[in-house]
């Protein structure tokens, strides 16, 4: 990657649908902002600045997830003026909480019974996507929102030129570490075992199940997580909203094949 | 080998002589559950507690430590989870999970953080009484021999103390007059008693010499496949082995400056990334072949090279596997006996 001409790298951070809380949470590293902004030439940030330009950028950094046609465009243009695209947050990884419909018709009927049969006159929604459905996705930082310590490391490894280095097993393994008794063990429906880790157990800490926010993780065993849950004797429909709530698409396939097997 | 006696009374002032002396964990309750953990309060220590959720070797290497902090001048080992303990109530069975730690971190390379840890921790092991998940007495890890500075044997209203090291002495000497070193007759008869009736309380047992034949003879079982089905490959059933010492080391520099940390974390061959090697190959992909790995590990390679397996029968697997694979049902699978588990059930049909 080029630098600028005071050594820097390039820096735009986009926010597309999503509560902001990415963005946010780079904001409320309040100790460290203004070693971000030393360490690296930022060129966008709208939740931070006004004199943002939207020109050639060695990193963009892209929170949210596409529901608009103005996004798909957005993002392609990201794309095109990036050397290296992070998605961050669960929203740009995974579809977020508003990717939850399974199918497309399912959308269509949902939009309608909000919307009713108005027209869009300035914008055209589309069901919300992870950004990779439309662009190559170099890393991925997931939370919900991003840690603060996982941010800055990554932050501070990209502008070095070096990949993202993410924790990429489940949360049960923090969750250990930080000696809680297993809540699957007491029959509370948790989803640790198939969420990816970063978030230091927070919710187990404190007694509640993981809701799975930061999106699955990759080798994340599905399928004996769901049979685990209907065997303690939860309804169909309740661990299917589970475990679609946060994981977007990245669950609508495997659903969509218990969907079919159920029929 | 001395033995002494201590009656139940003067624990406690004893307790408090020898934590001036050095930070003292001792098994306290979390939940229904059990951990080490240092008090200010010694009615919290929990004297008949079963295994705590977490083995002893948190404390000699933590879950996530730092192991050298890095500057501009060059890297400085950073040895601040190196601090004096004693460490009250571990069971024989985790004796020998640390005694197992030792030889492996005293191989080859000497894993410094491990040793030094070690070498400034005392061990006041503690007699215990079997649930329904030990095994011990198959592993003969239900008594111990060495590896503790005092250990504690707890019956009526007294302890039997073993003396194992000229340190375990050192704190009986802070205050001699709390020991009885007259032990009557009765008291060795109460002992007596005590280990026989301990001994029959183990409700079930396994053939640890069968195993190391059949992991050669059923490596290509199908049951490898199922157990893999089951896995939530959450790395649970390593992290709560008392012999498990695999880890992983990540850089965190910091932002901006020229500083950074090289962060070492417990890590676990039941996880995807473990054995993934440069240009993302990975050699155990699927999760059965994973769970081949840790069993081989446990039940038969440890066996040929050390004549005894890297479990301990502490039964942390079985009290904390959501899906129930662990050494018992694992072990008993081996064998050809049915096994109620979730990991047997998966395959068939859920009913609601």
């Amino acid at each position: 990657m080029e630098k600028d001409k005071n050594g820097k790298l390039k820096i735009g951070i986009y926010e597309l649908t999503g509560c902001a809380g990415d963005a946010l949470l780079i904001l409320d590293c309040e100790k460290e902002l203004v070693s971000i902004f030393k360490a690296a030439n930022i060129q966008s940030f709208l939740m931070a600045k006004s004199d943002n330009i939207d020109g050639e950028l060695d990193v963009a950094l892209v929170e949210g997830s596409v529901t608009t046609e103005k996004e798909k465009e957005e993002l392609l243009d990201i794309r095109k003026r990036a050397k290296v695209v992070v998605g961050i947050g669960t929203c740009a990884c995974f579809g977020g909480i508003q990717a939850v419909f399974l199918d497309k018709k399912e959308w269509e009927k949902n939009f309608k019974k909000v919307y009713g049969d108005i027209k869009m006159k300035h914008v055209k929604p589309v069901q919300s996507k992870p950004i990779n459905a439309y662009i190559e996705v170099d890393y991925y930082l997931p939370g919900c929102p991003i840690g603060k310590e996982q941010f800055l490391s990554t932050f501070n490894r990209i502008i070095r030129g070096n990949p993202p280095e993410l924790y990429g097993f489940p949360v049960c393994v923090e969750c250990k570490w930080n000696e809680n008794d297993c809540l699957l063990n007491k029959d509370i429906p948790c989803l640790g075992p198939v969420t990816r880790a970063g978030c230091g157990s927070i919710c187990i800490n404190h007694n509640l199940p993981c809701v799975g926010c930061w999106g699955p993780v990759e080798d994340a065993n599905l399928t004996s997580e769901f049979k685990l849950l209907r065997e303690k004797g939860f309804d169909y429909d309740f661990i299917k909203k589970k475990m679609a709530t946060f994981s977007g698409t990245g669950m609508a396939d495997f659903l969509g094949k218990l969907e079919g097997e159920k029929k | 080998m001395r033995i002494t006696k201590l009656k139940k009374d003067n624990l406690f002032p004893f307790l408090e002589i020898i934590s001036e002396e050095a930070d003292l964990w001792v098994p306290v309750k979390k939940e229904d559950k059990h951990v080490f953990k240092v008090v200010d309060d010694f009615s919290e220590i929990e004297m008949n507690s079963t295994r705590t959720i977490l083995p002893p070797r948190k404390i000699f290497l933590p879950p996530n430590f730092n192991m050298f902090s890095v500057s501009e001048k060059g890297y400085k080992e950073d040895f601040s989870h190196v601090t004096k303990k004693i460490l009250f109530g571990v069971h024989p069975c985790d004796i020998h999970g640390l005694i197992i730690l030792d030889n492996f971190n005293k191989q080859a390379y000497l894993d410094s953080y491990y040793l030094e840890a070690r070498k400034n921790t005392l061990i006041l092991g503690l007699s215990c009484w079997p649930d329904e998940y030990c095994f011990a007495k198959s592993s003969n890890t239900h008594v111990i021999e060495e590896g503790y500075d005092l250990f504690f044997t707890n019956l009526e209203d007294f302890f039997l103390v073993w003396i194992g090291s000229s340190q375990g002495d050192d704190l009986i000497r802070l205050k001699p007059e709390l020991f009885d070193e007259e032990l009557k007759n009765k008291d060795i008869q109460t002992y007596i008693n005590w280990q026989a009736e301990r001994n029959n309380a183990y409700k079930w047992n396994i053939n640890f010499a069968a195993l190391p034949d059949l992991m050669e003879l059923k490596y290509k079982d199908p049951l490898w496949e199922r157990l893999g089905d089951a896995c939530l490959a959450c790395g649970s059933c390593s992290n709560v082995c008392p012999t498990c010492n695999c880890y992983n080391i990540m850089d965190k520099q910091c932002l901006g400056g020229k500083d950074g940390k090289i962060m070492r974390h417990w890590d676990a061959c039941t996880l995807k990334e473990y054995s993934e090697v440069a240009g993302g190959e990975n050699f155990r992909e699927k999760r059965a072949d994973r769970l081949k790995l840790w069993y081989t590990h446990k039940l038969q390679a440890y066996i040929s090279k050390y004549g005894k397996p890297s479990c301990v029968g502490c039964g942390r697997c079985i009290a904390t596997c959501p899906v129930d694979i662990n050494v018992r049902t694992v072990g008993k699978a081996l064998i050809g006996e049915e096994v109620d588990a979730f990991w047997a059930r998966i395959n068939k049909e859920v009913t609601k």
